[in-house]
């Protein structure tokens, strides 16, 4: 029997970034479902290799971004999460889906708050990667750009945690200028597994070369645009490690 | 039954010019800060209200909570309280309220919840509420009320 490589997506009551998330994981070859997490449990994620939290508001981002969502899978599935992590599962969170990560204490300490403009930010923004081992991360440029949107993307942590991320590479992108406020201008953050991974840019929103705001921007004659190629990262990473299996 | 209130203020938030509250900026300088409410009745002890509060309606590592029922800063103008009218669907507070009657680790029950969203107002010279009430409240879906900084309701 052909061996698959499957992602699972859960959706959250206000989560608006499922589908295009959806698109790019079909895009870089995972078969990929979209759960609603009132359907979520730990039965879920037998014959998963990666959970995605895609972007949006979800609850409404009532309380703060991402606590409501974090209280809820905590009440539905425990830390069935951090098992999937623990006995080898990926996961990925984009934007509100780092938020939650971060709030369910599966990366690195610290939280994601309202911008230091107190505004939200939709915008294209430079990344810098700051990591090479990072499964999610393997296949971009040290150099890129993907759109950001979002109010509360501001990291912090407590003193002196931020900087220690950014040296033993926790902090896998950056923020090339202090579009927010985070500290060291983080970006995307992985744990130390490096098997989780959430970045507030969206590169869903960069699957193809067509959706740059330059139409002359051209990577090569592929047609992807940056975005795909984190989706593809970890598509080949864990699809070594399901055909060695 | 017991009563408590929080207020949850973000420890990484500065007082900010009032122009950005208001649709035409005053002509005095203000500033405002911004802070969240809860006032809740509760089945159980008072540790355990305090536990659920810092869990699920805190950022340990962004807000300070302070349980004392007396207004968080001092040296105010004046504060406004609004919130959602009785009768109006707060989807806030269904979903806090749906969300801890889904855990039901102990005795504690949470039996009613009341949220708000407070803005402090800072000044030297004499201003008034009304701008502020105008173009932060809505009639349609709010209540609100005005304090002054000697804790009196004036509005």
């Amino acid at each position: 029997m052909e061996e698959r490589t499957n992602a699972l997506l859960l959706k959250y009551p206000g989560t608006n970034c499922d589908f295009e998330t959806a698109r790019a994981l079909e895009a870089a070859g995972f078969s990929t479902k979209i759960l609603p997490i009132a359907r979520f449990t730990e039965e879920s994620l037998k014959s998963i290799q990666l959970v995605v939290l895609s972007g949006g508001f979800s609850y409404g981002d009532y309380v703060m971004a991402g606590r409501l969502a974090q209280l809820e899978t905590e009440r539905r599935v425990g830390d069935a999460l951090t098992r999937f992590r623990d006995s080898g599962g990926y996961m990925m969170g984009i934007c509100n889906g780092f938020q939650i990560l971060t709030k369910l204490g599966l990366l690195p300490e610290g939280s994601l708050i309202d911008n230091v403009s107190g505004r939200f930010i939709c915008k294209w923004v430079r990344l810098n990667r700051n990591t090479d081992s990072s499964p999610f991360l393997k296949g971009l440029p040290e150099s890129f750009e993907l759109p950001i949107a979002h109010a509360e993307g501001r990291f912090i942590a407590p003193s002196g945690l931020a900087e220690s991320y950014l040296e033993d590479g926790l902090a896998a992108l950056l923020y090339k200028d202090d579009i927010n406020g985070s500290s060291c201008q983080i970006a995307g953050l992985t744990d130390e597994t490096g098997r989780v991974f959430g970045l507030m840019p969206h590169p869903e929103r960069f699957l193809l070369e067509s959706h740059h705001y330059d139409p002359d921007w051209k990577r090569e004659d592929d047609g992807w645009g940056t975005g795909y190629f984190i989706f593809k990262s970890i598509f080949n990473e864990i699809s070594e490690g399901v055909s060695n299996q | 039954m017991g009563f408590l209130t929080a207020e949850v203020v973000g420890k990484f938030e500065s007082e900010q010019d009032t122009s950005k509250l208001l649709y035409a900026p005053l002509e005095q300088s203000a500033t405002f800060r911004k802070s969240r409410v809860y006032q809740i009745k509760y089945d159980g002890t008072e540790e355990e209200a305090q536990s659920f509060v810092l869990k699920s309606l805190v950022d340990l590592y962004a807000d300070e909570v302070s349980f004392s029922g007396e207004s968080y800063f001092k040296n105010f103008k004046f504060y406004i309280d609004y919130g959602m009218k009785p009768g109006a669907l707060d989807l806030e507070r269904e979903a806090i309220i749906s969300s801890q009657k889904g855990f039901n680790v102990s005795e504690f029950k949470l039996l009613s919840l009341e949220l708000s969203q407070r803005i402090y107002i800072f000044s030297d010279p004499d201003i008034g509420p009304e701008p502020f009430v105008r173009d932060v409240c809505n009639p349609a879906i709010h209540v609100w009320s005005v304090t002054d900084s000697d804790g009196r309701k004036v509005a």
